[in-house]
């Protein structure tokens, strides 16, 4: 009855323009401005969950109405910085690509409203949830595109709890590579089960953005040169903070174009579910890199025992790098140094780079085009790190305070657990006899670094 | 006998004192009086004052004065200068000059009269016949030769401040695709050295094993090309050096020395009205044309001037409404008066005089169809090598800036960073033959003028400044 009165409602409101008067019967659709990772939504009533953190990312407020939860999204254009000096202009719900993450509990009665402000019709798929078809969200099969400007109302019951996600199922190749996705995370109706001490969510997404311009190429199926963690790049990316001990959960749903084998340092990992519900106990197994499946979620639980900052990457080396030519040749052992000058007076400013390798581009940031992120960045306390994408710390610390997830800054290493420089005699390598004197160096002549004995 | 003779005496010399006195008068003829008036007309219109020196001392002051402006870098005037002063075309047409001045004078001149005497002796008497003779026949035409020499004489005149400015123009001109040709070649070096930069680097990159043979031999391809182009271009640029030192009377082209680069465009050109009005004054097909029409009245006796008519609405409508005034508010016009044509010749004396007319107005709507083509060219390619100037080199410009930051990001590589250097070559170059063909269009301009162009019509050219310029690649350092 009364939810006959609602949809009535929503109808009428659809029909008009959207805006703050016509929207006041519906829950307030909360908008998000910052990129940075939000303190998690914790329960305020009913079924107590320890609440996700959404990685540089947020979670929605809802309200409750007569035994429903009433969520809104607006799907709508949105400025999002993928990593600092770059701000990618994509589509998104709420002022953010991706949108704001849903959580609720299993057996939740769920309301959400869409609000469509995109130039086009949109749909929102609500991804590995068990709902009626009509609620599925497929355009043009199981529903009519919402409008520009219309409101449509979505309501199902979570039956059952797991890593979900949402996004478009209306001229979805556009819009998901536009940055429309956000996380749905169902907590157990009983909370002993599937317990983590702290939980993390966040998608996969790629981009591809010519340097120097801001809106992705949306047709571009797999030559992306930004690989982004909820629409941030490395070092846009906040570190996941644990304590030794813990149970850490990080969920990971992917909605690019290929695969990525998650690697994480220092633990070992157990896939505890996928989008298709929880994994029995029995049949887990430990990995160091649990592969993302294009189209699928995993929840991994890890659990550390040593302190320390851990790197956390996508395993394809490509994906943890900031945008590149992929059509520069290599230069390595070729000598420029002659060169430069005659370059110079035709290029001023000219400067031969990679005659090494390209770990300088590591070292040194030089001017890029206008908002364009370096190929490899960042610095760590022992140097630079030479990365971009896919790439994260999870710092794990002795006796963190359940529910800080403040940055603790740098692991501080105790005294001689760093490897470190032998500064002794390194004999000649023993070389079967008329093998070349220097057969590694025949193949490709790289220029061995000064000062450093070793190599293989 | 006696008192007839002195008879013949008497009468000639006369006639001959009065005639010597009228040409006195008429001609104004002195040695090199011709040529200081065609220098006169020359400098007026050119800029430049011709020289004809005759002797060692002229030669030696001619000498002086070229050797003076080539000692520093030559500009297109200095250029016009040495040509008028030492263009060996020129010099043998100031001796055709002086050979017409030297016949007029001639004609001026008696022939010698003859003192005669003649002694008869018999053999009782004898007698003195003492006999002055003067040639009558060439007194009696002498006024019809001395006019023939002196319109033969003001013909070549004509025609020798034609040259002048005929060698004054094409000296300009030559100037310019000299100066420009040498700039191309500028360019082109770089190009070949950019090719150059890019094949040895494809080399050693095949070396070290990161390129095929198909990158290096295509690499090497564009050098061999770039040095084929910069040869022709050497070509070019010696034909056009040569061709200015052929006008210029250079035989050591050594001692001539160029600017390296063209005169910067100048401001917004003015505009077309002015042109032709001043075109029609300048011009000396139009000044022959008046002179013909005048002489023409002259030989028909024509004196009494009523009203003067102007040349360029000369038409059947016209004719009708002879001796009416016709200068209603026409901005433009190149008159001559108009006769009263009482008398019995009328009809033929009309005909004769309106036909010497109707070619002043024939050279004077030719000179100004020819100055609206040659300013409409002007303005064209002004407007052109602005467009280069302002727009495609500064946007090649940021082009290489981006690219430059693209390469920071090895988003691109050295070769494309090249690649692209070559492309702003290219574009510098075409700004290049833009400014040149500006050059050439006013150069040419200036002949449709008749000499040179009116004071305002364009800001005077400013010569490129040393480093604003330079067409090097020029970006910001970061």
């Amino acid at each position: 009855m009364d939810r006959r009165i609602f949809m009535g409602a929503a109808a009428a409101l659809g029909a008009a323009t959207v805006s703050r008067a016509a929207l006041a019967g519906l829950p307030e659709a909360v908008q998000q401005r910052s990129a940075a990772t939000q303190p998690p939504l914790a329960p305020t009533g009913g079924v107590p969950y320890n609440p996700v953190v959404t990685l540089n990312g947020w979670t929605l407020p809802w309200r409750m109405n007569d035994g429903w939860k009433e969520f809104h999204l607006v799907a709508e254009p949105v400025e999002r910085e993928i990593a600092p000096g770059m701000v990618a202009r994509l589509w998104g719900y709420n002022g953010q690509s991706p949108g704001p993450t849903i959580e609720c509990v299993e057996g939740d009665r769920v309301r959400i409203f869409v609000t469509n402000r995109l130039p086009e019709h949109t749909t929102i798929h609500w991804h590995g949830l068990l709902l009626p078809n009509g609620m599925d969200g497929v355009g043009g099969l199981t529903q009519p595109q919402i409008q520009p400007g219309k409101t449509f109302v979505y309501e199902f019951v979570m039956r059952k709890s797991g890593t979900f996600m949402y996004h478009p199922h209306a001229d979805e190749m556009v819009q998901m590579a536009m940055g429309m996705m956000g996380a749905i995370v169902v907590h157990p109706k009983d909370p002993s089960l599937h317990r983590a001490d702290r939980d993390y969510v966040f998608l996969l997404a790629a981009y591809d953005i010519d340097p120097g311009s801001f809106v992705p190429r949306v047709n571009t199926m797999l030559e992306f040169n930004l690989w982004t963690w909820n629409s941030r790049a490395f070092p846009g990316i906040d570190p996941l903070v644990c304590a030794v001990g813990e149970t850490l959960r990080v969920r990971v749903g992917n909605l690019t174009m290929t695969n990525h084998p998650m690697h994480l340092h220092g633990c070992e990992m157990f896939v505890t579910g996928t989008d298709g519900g929880w994994v029995p106990p029995a049949v887990r197994w430990p990995e160091v890199s649990v592969d993302m499946p294009v189209g699928a979620m995993r929840a991994i639980d890890v659990r550390f025992d040593d302190p320390g900052d851990w790197a956390f990457h996508c395993h394809k080396s490509h994906h943890t790098m900031g945008p590149m030519g992929h059509r520069v040749p290599a230069m390595m052992g070729v000598d420029q140094s002659d060169l430069v000058e005659r370059i110079r007076r035709l290029v001023p400013g000219y400067m031969a780079m990679g005659e090494a390798g390209m770990a300088e581009m590591g070292e040194m940031q030089m001017p890029l085009p206008e908002n364009t992120l370096p190929m490899m960045t960042g610095e760590g306390p022992f140097g630079p790190l030479e990365m971009g994408g896919m790439f994260t710390v999870v710092k794990v610390r002795d006796g963190l305070a359940r529910g800080d997830y403040r940055d603790p800054g740098w692991y501080q290493h105790p005294a001689g657990t760093v490897a470190y420089e032998w500064t002794g005699p390194v004999a000649e390598p023993q070389r079967p006899p008329g093998a070349p004197p220097d057969a590694g160096a025949a193949h490709v002549q790289v220029r061995k670094p000064g000062g450093h004995g070793s190599h293989h | 006998m006696n008192h007839l003779s002195k008879r013949i005496v008497r009468l000639p010399a006369l006639a001959a004192a009065a005639l010597l006195l009228a040409l006195a008068g008429c001609a104004g003829l002195g040695r090199e009086a011709g040529f200081d008036a065609m220098a006169s007309a020359a400098a007026q219109r050119v800029g430049a004052t011709p020289a004809w020196p005759r002797d060692d001392a002229g030669r030696q002051r001619v000498d002086d004065e070229v050797a003076q402006l080539l000692a520093q870098t030559l500009t297109a005037d200095d250029a016009v200068q040495v040509a008028v002063l030492q263009n060996p075309a020129l010099q043998a047409v100031y001796g055709q000059l002086g050979v017409a001045e030297a016949e007029l004078l001639q004609a001026g001149r008696l022939p010698n009269p003859r003192f005669r005497t003649t002694r008869t002796a018999s053999e009782e008497s004898f007698k003195y016949e003492t006999a002055l003779t003067l040639p009558l026949g060439a007194l009696l035409t002498l006024p019809a030769v001395l006019g023939m020499e002196q319109r033969r004489f003001e013909a070549v005149r004509l025609q020798v401040t034609d040259r002048v400015l005929a060698v004054a123009a094409d000296t300009r001109e030559a100037w310019v695709a000299a100066v420009a040709a040498q700039q191309e070649l500028h360019y082109l070096e770089q190009v070949r050295e950019a090719a150059e930069a890019s094949a040895v680097l494809a080399q050693r990159m095949a070396r070290v094993g990161h390129f095929s043979q198909l990158d290096q031999l295509r690499e090497q391809a564009y050098l061999a090309d770039a040095r084929v182009q910069l040869g022709r271009a050497r070509g070019a640029a010696l034909a056009a050096h040569e061709r200015l030192m052929r006008l210029l009377g250079v035989d050591n082209p050594v001692r001539v020395r160029l600017p390296e680069r063209l005169p910067e465009l100048p401001p917004q050109p003015g505009e077309d009205g002015e042109l032709e009005r001043f075109a029609l004054g300048q011009r000396l097909d139009v000044q022959a044309a008046k002179a013909d029409a005048a002489a023409t009245a002259r030989a028909l006796g024509l004196s009494r001037a009523i009203g003067m008519v102007n040349t360029l609405e000369l038409g059947p409508a016209r004719l009708a409404e002879q001796g009416e005034p016709l200068k209603r508010g026409y901005e433009v016009s190149v008159e001559i008066p108009i006769f009263d044509w009482g008398g019995a010749r009328v009809a033929r004396a009309q005909a004769v005089y309106l036909q010497a007319a109707a070619r002043v107005g024939e050279t004077a709507v030719n000179a100004r169809s020819e100055v609206r083509e040659s300013a409409a060219a002007w303005r064209e390619a002004w407007a052109l090598a602005r467009q280069y100037r302002d727009e495609i080199v500064p946007l090649r410009r940021r082009i290489s800036e981006q690219n430059w930051l693209r390469y920071n990001g090895m988003l691109i590589s050295v070769f494309e960073l090249l690649a692209d250097a070559r492309e702003q070559v290219n574009a510098a170059q075409g700004s290049i033959g833009a400014l040149r063909d500006y050059w050439l269009a006013e150069a040419r301009l200036r002949r449709a003028l008749g000499g040179r162009l009116p004071a305002g019509a364009v800001a005077e050219a400013v010569p490129a400044a040393a480093a604003a310029s330079t067409g090097r690649l020029v970006r910001r350092e970061d």
